[in-house]
């Protein structure tokens, strides 16, 4: 399904509040019938940049065309071929799943069969339940479910996932695949790393406002140029140098949390115990495993995806 | 236009299952009602007991105290014992003491060209108002029999408009006040508590992401609430008809004209004060300093008429005012729509300047 067309083509976009830029001069595009990510902590301008790109907020500059149109000059235009999901946005609780969703299907030229989607979001159950009282992951599917109700091209989720249990997730996951299946293409936000891993064809790494990489997961992790990562911790203060120890190709410290990354995991771990017992350290929470999208994040920025 | 139907179905579906909010805006005004209307009902409205010490005791005598029992806003009591009267006239349980003493039948027999037979009437005067409007009463009762003693035929007779007035209790006053109330409180208070807290919690914002035009929107919440409104103006009025006996004696009509008027205008304001609070919280006090001077100031409760001079000006202006008077003249008096056309004119001016700066001030997030 995926091709090269480029379906969003996003053109130095610059949001500033006051003083502080919350989106500082994006540039990339997203092509047809892919899932792109965009990856980033809170505060990294994620959500800014996709409210820009569904006419939510005025760029201050640059622009970006959306499935053919300017979102600075032909946003009606856009608002046709675009569904939205917000982050927490709320519904009008005392309605009922179905009501909704012929009430937004109103706003739109045309609409879908109402209890086709319904049915794809599984959401049949409790289509005559009122919105106050379905479950965090119903709420989200419905959601998703407004978004598609006019059938748009290009789908926006800004973390879809956020604050859902894994069975939920899942779920969602799985609806969001079969979009893309269906040839829509989806841009969604997230600060999940292993739902950016699963889900994304390509993905944007966003920090303080600035993308900072944009690739296919796998080549993201493959530039760490290391496949293990080794993490622990001291528990005292101790004066090593951690890049000397044998098989170290990179070093990612925080706060007393501290990651090696190595191709020749063996040979790493037994060298860090000898210099621990050498210097009468002891480790604590000593786990290794594969490099993932957050040693890239680490490796790039000097900290982690989700503080704390 | 399917947007438009939807949202305003939307809307009153909201409303319908809102259970608490629906009743409470309805219980407000009738339980206001019902408290004002049977506490202050008799105490403040213009019935009068009029003591009637006869010392005559002839026919023509009882022709005179029948004559002012015809009025029914007179209650009459007859005693023989004036001191006693007149103790009670000072002490606020009479209005009225009316003595016809020995004699009256005589010199009415003595006919034309003697002085005219002087009635002692006695009144209390810490409480004017209701004095004034007794003596009139029984110069009219008066007024009759000499008439008929002369066999006068009157060349101009008086419209029957004014004894009619007489006759208003409080709660006449008050119900048409209460529907003022009701529209202003439901409408300003309630656009603005909804639509803000809806732009908080972001439904606003997540409708701005599609196709929907604000007007589409805005046109859709106005018919809403004004269906809404219809039938709770309606519900209070059935309320004061049943437990009352208050009739809208001008035309239905006029009455749903200036609803709708007074709807409209208040939603406008409404939609400013939406526009202007940043939170749903400020939304209300927002709110509470425009209502509450307009329920003291503007002639819901009081006769504008009673207020200070220095306000009068202040007061002139409100839309709370001139609904209320509207609403007041058409369902006691009877007026026309035509007879109030000063008050629709301002109440549309109202509306249109208010709707021009909510289009200002309106936005989604």
């Amino acid at each position: 399904m995926e091709s090269s067309e480029e379906i969003i083509k996003v053109q130095g976009l610059v949001k500033r509040y006051g003083d502080f830029t919350a989106v500082d001069g994006s540039e990339f595009s997203v092509h047809k019938g892919e899932v792109f990510g965009l990856l980033g902590p809170n505060g990294a301008g994620k959500t800014t940049t996709l409210e820009m790109l569904v006419g939510l907020r005025k760029p201050d500059e640059g622009t970006a065309i959306v499935g053919g149109y300017d979102i600075t000059r032909e946003l009606d235009k856009v608002k046709e071929v675009i569904g939205v999901q917000l982050q927490s946005t709320t519904l009008f609780e005392l309605l009922t799943v179905e009501e909704i969703l012929h009430l937004y299907g109103s706003f739109y030229r045309e609409h879908i069969s109402i209890p086709d989607l319904i049915e794809d979001m599984l959401l049949t159950e409790k289509k005559n339940s009122r919105i106050k009282g379905l479950s965090g992951g119903q709420k989200q599917r419905l959601a998703i479910a407004l978004a598609l109700v006019h059938d748009p091209q290009i789908i926006f989720l800004d973390e879809p996932t956020t604050g859902l249990d894994p069975q939920a997730r899942r779920t969602l996951w799985d609806i969001i695949l079969r979009l893309k299946e269906r040839g829509k293409t989806v841009v969604l936000t997230t600060h999940y790393m292993d739902e950016a891993h699963v889900l994304c064809d390509r993905i944007a790494i966003m920090d303080q406002g600035k993308l900072i990489a944009l690739d296919t997961p796998g080549e993201l992790v493959k530039n760490l140029q290391s496949d293990s990562a080794v993490e622990f911790r001291f528990d005292e203060e101790a004066d090593v140098v951690l890049s000397e120890i044998e098989g170290v190709k990179q070093v990612g410290s925080q706060k007393d949390v501290h990651i090696l990354y190595t191709d020749n995991l063996q040979q790493t771990l037994t060298s860090l115990i000898a210099i621990a017992s050498e210097k009468e350290l002891r480790l604590v929470d000593l786990q290794t495993r594969t490099a993932t999208l957050e040693d890239v994040f680490i490796h790039m920025t000097g900290r982690r995806l989700r503080e704390g | 236009m399917r947007a438009y139907y939807q949202l305003t179905l939307a809307q009153l579906r909201i409303f319908l299952r809102n259970r608490q909010v629906l009743f409470w805006t309805l219980a407000f005004p009738i339980f206001l009602m019902i408290m004002l209307g049977s506490f202050l009902g008799n105490g403040n409205g213009i019935s009068l007991t009029v003591a009637v010490v006869d010392q005559d005791n002839s026919e023509q005598s009882k022709l005179l105290v029948k004559e002012l029992k015809k009025n029914k806003a007179i209650t009459i009591e007859k005693s023989s014992d004036e001191k006693n009267m007149l103790q009670l006239l000072k002490d606020g349980d009479l209005q009225l003491v009316v003595t016809i003493p020995e004699g009256y039948a005589k010199s009415l027999a003595a006919g034309e060209g003697t002085n005219p037979f002087k009635l002692p009437v006695y009144y209390n005067e810490t409480n004017l108002t209701v004095s004034q409007v007794g003596l009139q009463l029984v110069n009219n009762a008066v007024d009759t029999i000499s008439k008929k003693q002369v066999d006068y035929k009157p060349v101009v007779v008086t419209d029957s408009k004014g004894v009619e007035a007489l006759n208003l209790r409080y709660i006449d006053f008050l119900v048409p006040g209460i529907v003022a109330m009701m529209i202003m409180s439901n409408n300003m208070n309630g656009v603005a508590g909804q639509i803000s807290s809806w732009r908080e919690r972001g439904i606003l914002r997540r409708m701005q992401g599609t196709t929907l035009k604000a007007s589409t929107f805005i046109a859709a919440q106005i018919t809403a609430r004004f269906m809404l409104n219809g039938l709770q103006a309606m519900i209070v009025l059935g309320v004061a008809w049943a437990v009352f006996g208050i009739e809208v004696r001008g035309s239905w009509l006029t009455v749903v004209a200036f609803v709708t008027l007074g709807t409209l205008a208040f939603m406008a304001i409404g939609f400013i004060i939406a526009g202007i609070a940043k939170t749903p919280e400020s939304a209300g006090p927002i709110a509470g300093f425009l209502s509450f001077p307009m329920l003291f100031l503007g002639g819901v409760f009081f006769p504008i008429k009673d207020m200070p001079e220095f306000i009068q000006p202040i007061v002139q202006v409100l839309p709370i005012a001139h609904l209320s008077h509207a609403l007041r003249e058409t369902m006691n008096v009877g007026a026309s729509f035509m007879d109030l056309g000063m008050e629709a004119i301002i109440l549309s001016c109202w509306l249109i300047g208010a709707f021009i700066a909510a289009s200002f001030t309106f936005k989604w997030e």
